[in-house]
């Protein structure tokens, strides 16, 4: 079956099977920032904006996607900004979870979020393995602006 | 494998698809797709419930109507946008994490009937109904449920909506027990309220999650203590009833001795907090 999507701005037609998982369907057509985690919506590595929310890719079915926005990693110009800032506070060891962590770090500057506390609590669902997270937090309170 | 995927927009359609082909419903599908893909379900049929013409969250006479397919994120803006009091808004933040809220449904915690399900155990303090269609059904909640992963539906039914009862002067304390901050699936789970006349119980609910094969209430207690005085002998009393009374199982989250005493814990946890000091 054929999809009708905006994928990165761009609308597309995407051939699908009806079984198919969203995260399975942008990595065919080339999204590779969205990547296999958990694969059942725990870890947030597979996070996409749809219709500019977060959700987590594994667990939206890819028909259900037709008519609507999809937005990856590829399609946010502020990722690279944020993605030099983890790389500064060695937020980065195997750097799986980044895209993950980066398209809703991206979503939390356009809610223009200013306190840690609220950024932490949002991004709950992304998980990693390898940091501690302390690196990332002050990536994140650089890329966010937050008050000190 | 999932061979057919069918976007009803009636009610009827949708009950006449869903007697045809046995499929499977859902909305966000946060649920499914996980049990599909671990082969817990076998289907090759899905009903996307999305794109049926159904009804706006409102509220009417103090009840709350939530539809289907309402997301718990939009839940949240309108608990917020109508200062409809927290009790709920206290459950729903704790459910998954904010991306699985995005696409996850109250109704479709219901659905899946867990002991463990949040939304659940907030259907169950709130004397929630559950509405079906076609036929229009009310159903109290504790009689929709009947255990684990069992609900009361005709072949032909589908659940259209849940209203729940709006509480004001209740105090209100929920916590549940899990293993991490986001995605907690509970070892065990508490709400209690508690509406006060003098020092003394006016109305009293306490619900528990993950304990038995349903969440667990029990009205004859809950009555029996209208007109008593709240203090800790109260809630020790408490404690013990909901002990003996819990039947949980030992899983890959927690033995049953454990999950036992967290009944006892959380029922004096509850009364500490609300009436003594903040103890996390």
């Amino acid at each position: 079956m054929k999809i009708k999507v905006i994928i990165n701005g761009e609308k597309k037609v995407l051939d699908i099977e009806p079984h198919e998982i969203l995260l399975d369907v942008l990595r065919r057509y080339g999204y590779y920032s969205v990547r296999r985690g958990c694969d059942t919506g725990m870890c947030g590595i597979c996070t996409v904006l749809f219709d500019g929310k977060p959700v987590p890719s594994c667990s939206v079915f890819a028909a259900r996607a037709d008519g609507h926005e999809i937005t990856t990693l590829e399609g946010l110009p502020e990722a690279k900004e944020f993605a030099e800032l983890l790389a500064e506070e060695g937020a980065d060891q195997c750097g799986y979870c980044s895209p993950g962590l980066i398209v809703n770090t991206v979503y939390l500057k356009k809610l223009k979020i200013k306190k840690m506390d609220e950024a932490k609590i949002k991004l709950i669902g992304n998980l990693c393995r390898c940091t501690g997270y302390e690196g990332q937090h002050r990536a994140i309170a650089k890329f966010l602006g937050v008050e000190k | 494998m999932i061979k057919n995927y069918f976007r009803p927009s009636t009610i009827d359609e949708l009950s006449e698809l869903k007697i045809k082909t046995n499929g499977y419903l859902f909305s966000g599908g946060t649920d499914l797709f996980v049990k599909i893909r671990a082969g817990a379900i076998n289907t090759d049929t899905v009903i996307d419930t999305k794109y049926l013409e159904n009804e706006e969250l409102k509220i009417e006479n103090k009840k709350l109507f939530i539809p289907l397919n309402t997301t718990y994120t939009e839940l949240r803006k309108f608990i917020k946008a109508n200062q409809i009091n927290p009790i709920i808004e206290n459950i729903v933040k704790t459910i998954g994490s904010p991306m699985i809220r995005n696409r996850g449904t109250p109704v479709g915690n219901i659905a899946n009937a867990s002991p463990a399900g949040d939304f659940v155990l907030a259907s169950y303090l709130l004397n929630a109904s559950v509405i079906l269609k076609p036929s229009s059904k009310k159903i109290p909640v504790e009689e929709f449920i009947k255990g684990p992963g069992k609900i009361e539906l005709e072949k032909e039914e589908f659940i259209y909506g849940i209203e729940l009862e709006i509480l004001d002067d209740y105090k209100f304390y929920f916590e549940k027990v899990g293993r991490r901050n986001a995605m907690i699936i509970s070892i065990a789970s508490i709400g209690l309220l508690i509406k006060e006349d003098n020092e003394k119980i006016k109305d009293i609910r306490i619900a528990f999650g993950s304990v038995a094969p349903t969440i667990l209430r029990n009205k004859e207690i809950e009555k029996s203590l209208i007109g008593e005085k709240i203090d800790k002998n109260l809630f020790k009393y408490l404690a013990n009833e909901f002990f003996n009374l819990s039947s949980p199982i030992t899983d890959v989250r927690a033995s049953k001795e454990y999950r036992k005493q967290l009944v006892y814990n959380l029922t004096l946890k509850a009364y500490i907090n609300l009436y003594e000091k903040v103890v996390i």
